[in-house]
């Protein structure tokens, strides 16, 4: 993958803060991105969010044995 | 740079890192991100003691920008509100592409130092910054053709090997920058800046960060040792413990440290002496 994280929007409010700009917001973590991290969730500079971010997480992705990733284990 | 240049009484050159590259305000409400905010706190930076202001650039969302163009934009409104302080563009980045980082060494005029990563560091979980080799040597060609002044920033022990095996190629004097934190910066501990003032050639200056709640240990310890400091919310949003900090702050405490020990704080001009600086 190299492009923006699906996880990724930009808001202007959100974990208890606000902007007049809208910023980067994770909605796995459900807070705002440091600027620095932005570029992972962004993709540039051929970042990956897929592999070079550590709170990434692909809903679609299964298990080996047909289970969802995300099912109780 | 030695006990002796303590006990001589050495100006002591403070240097404020402003905004930085990695938080913004979604870590500290006050952190400067605009041209303006930065120009304001510089001014302020200036008017407590530091005479090195270490700038980087920011897009409107905050996220970090390489261009010379938002470079430019930051430098001017910093000059403009401040009256004699020395500019230091950060050169450092991440993942960007090594054209992106020679960007801010290309504003009119060029500003009199610049950063310069002497090697690898890891960044979060998965990212490392790489500064190879060769990166290291382009961005120090273009720092001397447009006579920049290099700030090397020695993050551990490989970079300080790194780092004097360039000495002959620096112009007189090399400015290493010690850093201590966690990650792959150096720990941080009184022992291990004296090893590192130890290994130090004759006519060496250093500087020296301590992030987070070591800042001021670190940098008190610099002051002691004929070293010089940098504070500023780039590397310590705090002024102690769950008390969030602004530039002028850390400035004005480290500038009160540096007269109680001895050490005058040094002005622009005697900076430019110190470090032999080309002049604003
Ligand atoms: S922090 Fe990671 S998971 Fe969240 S938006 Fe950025 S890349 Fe995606």
């Amino acid at each position: 993958m190299d492009e923006t994280c699906q996880h990724l929007t930009y808001r202007e409010e959100g974990d208890g803060k606000s902007f007049e700009t809208a910023r980067a917001f994770c909605a796995v973590t459900e807070s705002f991105v440091q600027p620095m991290r932005a570029d992972v969730c962004n993709a540039r500079y051929d970042l990956d969010p897929a592999t070079d971010c550590e709170f990434y997480f692909d809903p679609d992705a299964e298990t080996t044995d047909g289970t969802d990733a995300d099912g109780d284990r | 740079m030695t006990y002796d240049d303590y006990l001589d009484g050495k100006p002591a050159v403070i240097t404020a890192a402003l905004t930085g590259g990695v938080h913004g305000k979604e870590a500290h409400p006050d952190l400067p991100e605009t041209p303006e905010e930065i120009a304001a706190a510089a001014a302020a930076c200036e008017e407590a003691g530091a005479s090195v202001l270490h700038l980087h650039a920011r897009r409107d969302n905050g996220e970090r920008a390489f261009s010379t163009e938002r470079f430019q934009e930051v430098a001017d409104a910093v000059r403009e509100a401040t009256d004699d302080a020395v500019l230091q563009h950060s050169t450092g980045g991440t993942a960007a592409p090594d054209a992106l980082r020679h960007e801010p060494l290309r504003t009119d005029p060029a500003p009199e130092m610049a950063s310069l990563d002497m090697g690898p560091l890891n960044r979060y979980e998965r990212l490392t910054s790489e500064n190879t080799r060769g990166l290291v040597a382009s961005l120090h060609a273009e720092m001397r053709e447009r006579g920049i002044k290099p700030e090397l920033e020695v993050f551990n022990d490989g970079h300080l090997n790194e780092s004097l095996a360039i000495l002959d190629d620096l112009d007189d004097p090399p400015y290493l920058n010690f850093l201590f934190g966690g990650g792959t910066t150096s720990p941080p501990h009184p022992r291990n800046l004296i090893n590192r003032v130890e290994a130090l050639p004759e006519g060496v200056e250093f500087n020296v960060i301590g992030f987070g709640t070591h800042q001021l240990p670190m940098t008190t310890q610099s002051l002691l040792l004929g070293g010089h400091v940098r504070v500023g919310l780039e590397d310590n949003r705090y002024y102690e413990r769950g008390e969030l900090a602004t530039n002028e702050q850390l400035v004005a405490r480290a500038a009160r440290i540096a007269e109680e020990v001895g050490r005058p704080v040094a002005t622009p001009e005697e900076t430019r002496e110190l470090l032999g600086l080309r002049g604003r």
